[in-house]
């Protein structure tokens, strides 16, 4: 990674992808860095498809990451982590979920969902980790946490500080959401790579 | 934000919160805006401050004049729109130029280069030029609130409105923002001074003498005030930008000096042609139209660059640094045969619901501007016309009138949508005799930018409860005899409804009334399921784009195999109305 690490999360709209991206621009605040973060609003609960960009390092300039630049890459779903998958950097990590969630409607010639979205994630020799994210937010007991199970697997890759993660966990969930998410991503944190 | 955060503290903001948070710190007092993309969250941000009156406006020309009455009275105030809310401001915008203000006054713009959310990329760094106010363009969060309050008082130094322009990138993107404390700025109260006030013609002559002085005022000024900036490195290479446009030279090409404009309504030209006589190659990296250039050339300076490059979309590093004749990166490709997402009416919405009868009725389909535009893509495509607020009831009456039918399209707008802009062609169609059919979707709330709230809520920005406007009575006060209320869930009683209003000799107004399902999730009853055994496989329930119906028909098959995704399925039973073999049924039936 360069002075500037950058972070991609991507989705289907209503998965929590804003959230999540909310989550670790804060960690990366808490540890002291400048921050940008980027994302486009309007059809996120409309089912479409969701990127937000995280950047963070001692000075970022462009709140949009180069393509071919991103150096971490989180897929909430299957698709959408091949959809970006040519933006991470050749030496970069996806950690994505193995969720598929079908577009709800296939325009007229539109190839169909990729059966080999796994094979076709590994493909390209970058590196993949995959994870049942939803099984383990059901494990910690709210299955709409998965994608703190998939930050908490990301913690590992990233130079911030266990407290940081704590204090953003804190100040970015409703106070009742708190404990279950802490449980979430001390679940994803703990999954070892190329699980 | 609440104005309760911690002065002195660093926190993380969108541009729009930056905004919010400068204009409370800069001691505004009132905030009107309507919502729109990528504008909404400047006043969802300021309706939280008790300090503040923030409110939803029936449109933007009511926001800006509010605000105008409010600096008029002494106080500082904002309006905020996106792009296309400032045309409908541009009437009083052009006229307040002239007026100037008493408290300051400031016009936010949010631009939406690439048209994420919006039906035109219109550059209305034009605007300025036009209404001849000063504007600013901050390229972060920090400059964002620092500009917002820097606009104020440049607002009331030289008695100007000023225009905030934003973009998409500066509006959705956070960073880092230092807070600091809100100072007050007492109304001084309203005083007579129709010389300034009155825009008749013999006192706007007046005004109009004083607005060409300001501008010579504004651009002496601009030579030295600190919202412009030269940065000095490589004196080979020379870039004049603002906005995010200076966030990405700077980060494809950080060696490269640059002239960062924060003001550019009026420009320097002093400093301009300073900055372009101390560098080799003079570039302008601009998103949009050429507005910067066509104004440096215009000054006999000579750019790297030849004139009239596409302007198509939004700017992103690797375009600038192409642009800057950087070294070709190949940028690597997408991978292939991947389907596209695009965004789609939720489960349980009533617009599809509306929207599949009006499929069935095969009518044309006048549209509007809000969630039930996304019909227009397959497997719905039951819209034919899109224009700007309120159009699609005028478009239709258009159309009925060249034609001399008024049996096949109907209008098609929403509740928020229609106080916006729909009841001035409504009475249109009445007073010249036409007959009709107007369809108002009304689900209770401003969907498409996150629920706000409006007239036909009874609940105010600030969440205490209101008049609640009634749209049948609107309709019956314009002259509309027939107005009728129908759940669109209901679909065999809406399909007579609209076919009684296609054949009558008169308008009709239709109130589809279906509380939005996303403000509503208590209200979705069970799922629906297949029965296979009673499914003949005739695709149906594919024809109106349910994201609850998954099609799982196997390459080749003719006969439909289709599945109801529990999770998704908001029990609106609209599939179950379209199924010719009785083959849907509540979950539990099924046991």
């Amino acid at each position: 990674m360069g002075e500037v690490t950058s972070v991609a999360i991507a989705g289907v709209g209503g998965q929590g992808i804003i959230l999540a991206s909310d989550i670790i621009a804060q960690a990366a605040l808490c540890a002291g860095h400048d921050v940008k973060k980027n994302e486009v609003h309007g059809m996120a609960q409309r089912g479409g498809a969701v990127i937000s960009e995280i950047r963070f390092g001692r000075r970022v300039r462009s709140p949009l990451i180069p393509d071919g630049e991103v150096d971490l890459l989180l897929a909430l779903e299957l698709l959408e982590g091949l959809r970006h998958l040519h933006r991470v950097r050749p030496e970069g990590l996806v950690i994505a979920d193995e969720l598929r969630i079908r577009p709800a409607v296939r325009p007229p010639g539109a190839p169909p969902y990729p059966d080999d979205a796994e094979k076709r994630l590994r493909s390209t020799g970058r590196k993949v980790i995959l994870l049942s994210a939803s099984e383990l937010a059901r494990q910690a007991g709210n299955i709409r946490a998965a994608n703190t199970v998939l930050i908490g697997a990301l913690s590992r890759h990233l130079a911030l500080p266990a407290e940081a993660w704590q204090a953003s966990l804190h100040s970015c969930l409703r106070p009742s959401l708190v404990e279950v998410n802490l449980k979430a991503f001390e679940l994803g944190r703990g999954t070892q790579d190329g699980v | 934000m609440s104005s309760s955060a911690v002065t002195g503290a660093r926190a993380l903001l969108s541009g729009n919160e930056a905004i919010a948070r400068g204009a409370f710190e800069a001691g505004v007092r009132l905030a009107g805006a309507y919502p729109g993309t990528p504008a909404t969250e400047i006043l969802e941000a300021l309706a939280q401050c008790p300090e503040v009156h923030a409110e939803w406006s029936p449109n933007e020309k009511v926001a800006f004049e509010v605000a105008l009455g409010a600096s008029l009275a002494g106080a500082r105030a904002i309006a905020s729109m996106k792009h296309v809310g400032l045309n409908v401001a541009s009437d009083p915008l052009i006229t307040a130029s002239y007026v100037g203000v008493r408290g300051g006054l400031v016009v936010v713009s949010a631009d939406d280069p690439g048209m994420f959310s919006s039906q035109n990329e219109q550059d209305n760094r034009h605007y300025a030029r036009l209404a001849k106010v000063p504007m600013l363009e901050p390229s972060d969060s920090q400059e964002a609130k620092e500009f917002t309050i820097a606009a104020f008082e440049l607002s009331e130094r030289f008695d100007t409105p000023v225009l905030l322009r934003i973009t998409t990138r500066i509006a959705h993107s956070k960073s880092v923002v230092a807070l600091g404390e809100r100072a007050e700025h007492e109304p001084t109260g309203f005083v007579r001074e129709p010389a300034k006030t009155v825009m008749v013609p013999g006192n706007a002559r007046g005004r109009h003498r004083l607005v060409e002085v300001r501008t010579v005022q504004l651009a002496r000024w601009a030579e030295t005030c600190d919202l412009n900036r030269v940065e000095m490195a490589d004196h080979r290479i020379g870039v004049i930008c603002s906005g995010v446009a200076y966030q990405y030279v700077k980060e494809a090409r950080p060696r490269a000096s640059v002239l960062k404009l924060g003001l550019t309504f009026p420009l320097p030209q002093g400093l301009i042609r300073d900055f372009a006589g101390r560098v080799e190659r003079l570039y302008v990296v601009e998103e949009l139209d050429p507005y910067l250039e066509e104004q440096i050339r215009a000054l006999g300076i000579p750019l790297a660059h030849p004139p009239g490059a596409p302007r198509l979309g939004e700017l992103s590093p690797p375009l600038v640094g192409r642009f800057l004749g950087g070294r070709k990166q190949a940028a690597p490709p997408p991978l292939p045969d991947l389907p596209p997402r695009p965004p789609v009416l939720c489960p349980g919405c009533g617009h599809r619901a509306l929207l599949a009868v009006l499929k069935r009725l095969k009518v044309f389909v006048s549209g509007d501007i809000g969630c039930y535009t996304l019909g227009v893509q397959p497997p719905l495509e039951t819209m034919d016309t899109c224009i700007c607020m309120g159009a699609s009831l005028s478009v239709a009456f258009g159309v009925e009138k060249a034609t001399g039918r008024s049996d096949n399209m109907v209008a098609v707008i929403g509740d928020s949508t229609f106080i916006h802009s729909g009841i001035a062609p409504l009475i249109d169609i009445v007073y010249n005799r036409g007959a009709t059919t107007v369809i108002i979707l009304d689900n209770e709330t401003v969907a498409m930018t996150g629920h706000q709230d409006h007239p036909g809520t009874g609940r105010t920005a600030g969440g205490e409860p209101t008049h609640r406007l009634s749209l049948e009575e609107i309709a019956r006060a314009v002259g509309v005899r027939h107005v009728s209320v129908v759940d669109p869930y209901d679909t065999e009683r809406t399909r007579e409804v609209i076919r009684a209003a296609l054949g009558r000799e008169e308008p009709t107004v239709v109130i589809a009334r279906r509380r939005c399902v996303l403000l509503d999730r208590e209200a979705r009853r069970p799922p629906r399921r297949i029965d296979v055994e009673r499914c003949v496989g005739c695709g149906q329930c594919l024809t109106h784009g349910c994201p609850a119906i998954s099609d799982r028909t196997p390459a080749g098959e003719k006969k439909k195999q289709v599945e109801i995704i529990a999770q998704l399925c908001a029990g609106c039973n609209l599939c179950g109305q379209l199924c010719p073999a009785n083959a849907i049924a509540e979950e539990a039936a099924h046991g």
